[in-house]
């Protein structure tokens, strides 16, 4: 049983491990926290931003090793596909993660979400050929949306009494209306400048994506005081 | 389809079923040691006796099947509405309070997650007719020690007081579409959704602190967190649901159990079922919660004369998991264990001893298949039995797997000691 507010941090082990190690070391002591970041679109900005915080990020981000350990080892970094944060973090596998308003809501993890942070911004949006933007939306019995984001997609559409036919797409989405397979496409806009190639317009948003800070719902009782640790930061620089 | 089984349910067997067994075994001893009752509710029961106080995600995940007079059946997807049912139904004349712990399968039509088919295992209890403070708190106490049970060394008990909250609900006057926001952002400890619901629903400074107070009611200084929570009581719903949290905590004291109690006065995840204090249980090694509980006073009066109601469902899978990895082990495989394998050669005399050797406790297990003592070495080798006794006569003699995975005979005293 515990007695204090937080647990014991097994203060030896990576630290101590890092002269010595090999890149094909695979079993290591899981640091106390276990940071979960997004690799692509959000990298760089959510580096920069614990940076600012003072949690001291491994500068080795080119290395192998999947879990990159702190200079003081209280916090192990995993850089993780965009996917698979909310995932990861509500099976406990990483305590906090940072991800997209987007991502976290089609997920639909039960995570403990304390702050939005100031980057990542964009509209997860309805869009559709310019010529007749809205007229599958108003008047389509059925419409064919193409989207990789279908729960939010469907729910968007059932809420509004439409029935749509939801077809989901692990990319490229834009070509849903211009190969003909869809009426509407539901996607991440952050410019525009992909619709308007594509001869789309933004019909509705659908959700204001900005970046998320989850924890995991029994890591922040379990870990409190690291948890609020980074949580107070976390908020000191946004 | 022959030969293949459905999503979301598993074959246990050799040690895993073992240790599945053995842990609701101990677990239900305990139960009993505390005085609580068996009991064995059906399997499958009226959907709408099931529902009676289901969420409706609760009721979404039911699985529902007609009986043959058209009556809509459900598979129990947790066992206190079916205790409660009893208790309302057939009890409600015996004296209270009445204690109960059971342990079975549950089915949940869920996507599997860690420890969690879609039939899972729970063990529990539930107490009828106490409304007092040292019922919540014996509650708790039994949840802590079928942790320690369980073999876990490291876990908490989340401990809440949902009329708080409720209480903060009804001082604000929310419409509902407000109240469902201040909840979200409670129930997700979204600090820019509780902004948002600030910015967006007009207050009274008075009932605006105590909005903007709710996220730091939480942490194991227990005095410290129903001191702060006090001064933004707004209504007596809000400062009984204090008094009541403050007694049980007491209570628990005596149980020496508040170590391993943390308060959070937002744990409101079970508004509408849980009357009064909700806990859940939670060890570092599981991202989910292990256990969960509380009092539940308006559920038997669906089934017969009001009672409150105090308990707790522990999960067995995430209870075996999280065990498991603070045991540091990864899920183990292993055959049955054996203390010996035997030939008899259909003696009466060596029969006669093997059974006495049974009587005592000791695991074995008699060639059937004709197999002479190489084979059989073979074979206690394959699957990894210690060791064959060979009956010779008069006497047994035993060949032990030495080191090496040789088995020599040993002659003297018969023991089954590793």
């Amino acid at each position: 049983m515990i007695n204090d507010a937080t647990l014991p941090l097994p203060s030896d082990g990576i630290a101590q491990k890092q002269a010595g190690e090999t890149e094909s070391e695979a079993v290591e002591a899981r640091p106390p926290i276990l940071f979960a970041l997004p690799k692509g679109r959000l990298a760089d900005v959510s580096l920069e931003l614990l940076e600012r915080c003072g949690l001291s990020v491994p500068t080795d981000m080119n290395s192998r090793k999947l879990v990159l350990p702190n200079r003081d080892g209280s916090i192990g970094f995993v850089m993780a596909k965009p996917w698979d944060v909310p995932t990861l973090v509500e099976y406990g596998a990483a305590d906090v993660g940072i991800c997209g308003l987007d991502v976290l809501r089609e997920s639909g993890r039960q995570v403990h979400e304390p702050l939005r942070l100031p980057f990542g911004y964009c509209n997860l949006s309805v869009a559709g050929p310019k010529d007749r933007p809205d007229t599958p939306l108003r008047y389509a019995s059925q419409p064919r949306i193409a989207t990789k984001y279908p729960r939010l997609a469907a729910e968007f559409f059932r809420k509004r009494g439409v029935n749509a036919e939801v077809i989901g797409l692990s990319g490229s989405v834009e070509l849903g209306p211009v190969l003909g397979l869809a009426d509407l496409i539901v996607d991440i806009v952050e410019t525009g400048s992909t619709l308007r190639a594509n001869g789309l317009v933004e019909i509705r948003t659908v959700l204001e994506v900005q970046a998320v800070l989850i924890v995991n719902r029994a890591a922040y009782q379990l870990k409190s005081r690291e948890i609020q640790g980074i949580i107070e930061r976390v908020r000191a620089v946004i | 389809m022959q030969g293949q089984i459905p999503f979301g349910v598993a074959d246990y067997f050799w040690e895993e079923a073992l240790q599945r067994q053995e842990l609701t075994a101990n677990l239900l001893a305990t139960f009993r040691r505390w005085g609580y009752g068996d009991v064995i509710p059906p399997a499958f029961e009226y959907a709408d006796s099931l529902s009676a106080q289901a969420s409706a995600g609760l009721q979404a995940e039911m699985y529902r099947f007609l009986d043959r007079d058209g009556k809509t059946l459900a598979l129990r997807p947790e066992f206190t509405t079916p205790v409660a049912r009893l208790v309302g139904t057939r009890l409600h004349d015996w004296p209270m309070p009445q204690r109960f712990g059971y342990a079975g399968s549950v089915f949940r039509y869920v996507d599997p997650q860690a420890g969690r088919q879609r039939e899972f295992w729970q063990a529990g209890v539930e107490m009828f007719g106490a409304a007092a403070p040292d019922a919540d708190a014996e509650v708790l106490a039994l949840t802590v020690e079928a942790m320690t049970v369980a073999g876990l060394r490291d876990f908490r008990i989340v401990l809440g007081q949902i009329r708080y909250f409720s209480g903060l609900l009804a001082a604000l006057q929310l419409t509902p579409d407000q109240s469902d926001a201040l909840r979200w952002a409670i129930e997700r400890k979204s600090e820019p959704a509780l902004a948002d619901f600030l910015r967006e629903t007009p207050l009274s400074s008075e009932q605006r602190l105590a909005v903007e107070a709710l996220p730091g009611l939480s942490g194991g200084d227990i005095p410290r967190v129903i001191a702060q929570a006090q001064r933004h009581s707004l209504n007596s719903e809000m400062s009984q649901a204090l008094e009541n949290l403050r007694a049980i905590v007491d209570a628990a004291a005596s149980h020496d159990i508040l170590g391993s109690i943390v308060l959070d006065l937002t744990e409101i995840r079970s508004l509408g079922y849980y009357t009064g204090i909700s806990f859940e249980a939670l060890a570092p090694e599981s991202g989910f919660s292990i256990g969960s509980g509380g009092r539940y006073d308006d559920l038997v009066a669906h089934f017969g004369p009001a009672q409150p109601a105090v308990g707790v469902a522990l999960g067995v899978d995430r209870l075996l998991l999280a065990r498991q990895r603070q045991a540091g082990q990864s899920a183990s495989i292993q055959p049955a264990r054996l203390d010996a394998l035997v030939l008899t050669g259909n003696s009466p005399a060596a029969m006669k001893e093997v059974q006495s050797w049974r009587a005592q406790g000791y695991r074995l297990q008699v060639e059937v298949n004709g197999r002479n003592l190489s084979e059989a070495l073979a074979y206690a080798a394959q699957t990894d039995v210690g060791q064959v006794l060979a009956w010779e006569g008069t006497q047994f003699v035993a060949y032990r797997a030495a080191a090496d995975g040789d088995f020599v005979p040993s002659r003297g005293e018969i023991s089954f000691d590793d």
